[in-house]
């Protein structure tokens, strides 16, 4: 007799894949360590505190919410995967340090339970739960938001808040800061983990060798930003670097833009959705003189089910045939 | 009586304008920003509501039933008139608060699913009680709405400042919606609960047990009768 327990029934395809949700998670949580800490390094342990109260009332957002609607706390803690923590790191790493400490517990709440778990929880969210938490910080508390410490590391300066450099840049025309220091985040006003753009590349590296993300569509994504900011200033090449390296177009196009539940299903979707996107990006920021990458991307996540409707791709065995993602 | 009853229950609870019927949205969502606009909202429509609701009633063998839209219409928009001229001579700081949101009681959808779906059926008592029922159920929601988004998005409420703390995003028109969301969910499941706790003393009365019997009780009780 056959013991009943070892019969597994389950639904095509019947492919093992050696990685499931929690081996990725826990490597984006692991590439974005590097800016998290150089974060740290540049903004000091203020910075520290909320980057650790976001993630933890991120996954304490995701306990209570399952613990009320009936889930064993067992349960909660075996099917636990880190995509809460992903979304606290991530959400953490868009504050300045001159927010107040509670505003990450507000838009980590925010994040989870409203944005994530109220559509069905990971993998059926609309929008970017990150992302969201952030624009609810940013509406929610507008009278910190408009102003930007920036570190003294490796500079002479006092601790001053201000414009950041993309502000600047959109206003005034080029920078003083040069592109090196606007590369390693040397004495530019920004939030904790935007700053630091070397460590977010490399930990962008670190993901597209693990194959997580595609790193040609973040390309795109940058590529397209820079050029339509060059063509909206007259054709003027130097505007390509800084309007890149300033603001948070790297962190929103390698970490949030990437991010596999809000991108477009099908390869030719995920082209129309990345230049799409730095499109807008380029233009919001033009038109209304600010950091727009959370609303772009927030924008372009919800035109996602329409890219996924009107493109499908051909079943196998048509005579034209198109890749799927 | 028990048709006031009902009729009193089914404008306040059970067919709540705003709640239930998810009628009136625009000026829901819009004004809903400070507990005061909601009562204003709430009392300048039920006005309108119980007029309308009252000369819908009187002239409805009256009215043919081709161009009954329009005579409705024709009817509300007196009453608006009349109200908004009411409100700029005695309140002018309201009239300015409800703004645009005034003139266009006309199109309120309340206010003429009530004149089409009741008073056009009903007699003029039954008319002016539902037009009075559903107007306070719409303040009682509008009002509501009204103090939970003025308490957190500007730390007030009725205008009295109380802490300094403030959440702007429930001040927002993004927090209209999140509001009006919430509170049609609670509602509903408020009304589950209810309705959910009268099956079970329905039961127990079945059963011929105390009204307060749990639901334990009652299965033990069927299983003593099998």
């Amino acid at each position: 007799m056959l013991n009943n327990n070892l019969l597994k029934y389950s639904s095509s395809p019947h492919i093992k894949a050696p990685h499931g949700t929690k081996w990725i998670m826990l490597n984006v949580c692991i590439a974005l360590l590097p800016a998290c800490i150089m974060g740290v390094i540049y903004f000091g342990l203020y910075a520290l505190l909320l980057l650790a109260l976001s993630v933890l009332s991120a996954v304490l957002a995701e306990v209570i919410f399952l613990l009320c609607i009936g889930k064993k706390f067992n349960e909660i803690i075996k099917s636990f995967d880190f995509t809460s923590c992903v979304t606290g790191l991530l959400m953490g790493m868009t504050l300045g340090t001159n927010y107040p400490w509670y505003s990450p517990i507000f838009g980590s709440f925010f994040a989870i339970i409203v944005v994530k778990m109220l559509f069905g929880g990971t993998g059926k969210n609309l929008v970017n739960p990150a992302i969201a938490g952030r624009i609810f910080i940013f509406i929610s508390f507008q009278s910190v938001v408009a102003e930007w410490v920036t570190p003294t590391l490796f500079t002479t300066g006092e601790i001053t808040t201000g414009a950041t450099a993309l502000v600047n840049l959109l206003e005034n025309g080029l920078l003083s800061i040069s592109n090196f220091n606007l590369f390693f985040g040397i004495g530019v006003a920004g939030c904790i983990g935007e700053t630091c753009k070397i460590a977010l590349l490399v930990g962008a590296i670190y993901l597209a060798i693990l194959k997580i993300i595609d790193i040609r569509y973040p390309l795109i994504y940058v590529a397209v930003t820079g050029l339509f900011t060059v063509c909206l200033n007259g054709f003027n090449f130097e505007y390509f670097l800084p309007s890149i390296l300033s603001g948070g177009l790297i962190i929103g196009a390698f970490f949030m833009a990437t991010d596999y539940v809000t991108t477009p299903n099908t390869k030719l979707g995920n082209y129309i959705y990345f230049i799409l996107l730095g499109l807008i990006t380029a233009g919001l920021r033009q038109a209304t003189k600010m950091e727009v990458i959370s609303f772009a991307i927030m924008l372009m996540n919800l035109v996602i089910p329409l890219l996924d409707k009107f493109i499908i791709p051909k079943p196998f065995g048509y005579k034209k045939q198109r890749e799927v993602k | 009586m028990k048709n006031i009853k009902k009729i009193a229950l089914d404008g306040v609870v059970t067919s709540n304008p705003v709640l239930k019927l998810v009628l009136g949205t625009c000026p829901t969502l819009a004004l809903t920003t400070l507990a005061m606009n909601g009562i204003g909202m709430g009392l300048a429509v039920t006005f309108v509501l119980i007029c309308s609701n009252v000369l819908v009633s009187l002239l409805r063998k009256v009215i043919p039933s081709q161009v009954r839209i329009p005579a409705f219409i024709l009817i509300i928009a007196t009453f608006v008139t009349i109200l908004r001229l009411l409100l700029d001579k005695l309140l002018p700081d309201l009239y300015a608060s409800l703004g645009l949101y005034l003139p266009l009681i006309v199109v309120n959808c309340i206010i003429l699913a009530r004149a089409e779906g009741f008073a056009s059926k009903n007699p003029i008592l039954y008319s002016a009680l539902d037009g009075l029922f559903m107007g306070i159920g719409f303040t009682f929601a509008l009002t509501l709405m009204g103090a939970f988004r003025e308490l957190l998005g500007a730390g007030a409420i009725f205008g009295v400042i109380l802490w300094d703390f403030k959440i702007e995003f429930f001040s927002s028109s993004a927090g209209a919606f999140f509001t009006f969301g919430l509170f049609i969910a609670v509602f509903s499941l408020m009304e589950s609960l209810i309705a959910k706790k009268k099956k079970i003393n329905d039961y127990a009365k079945l059963c011929k047990l105390k009204e307060s019997a749990s639901v334990e009780e009652i299965n033990a009780k069927l299983k003593g009768d099998k």
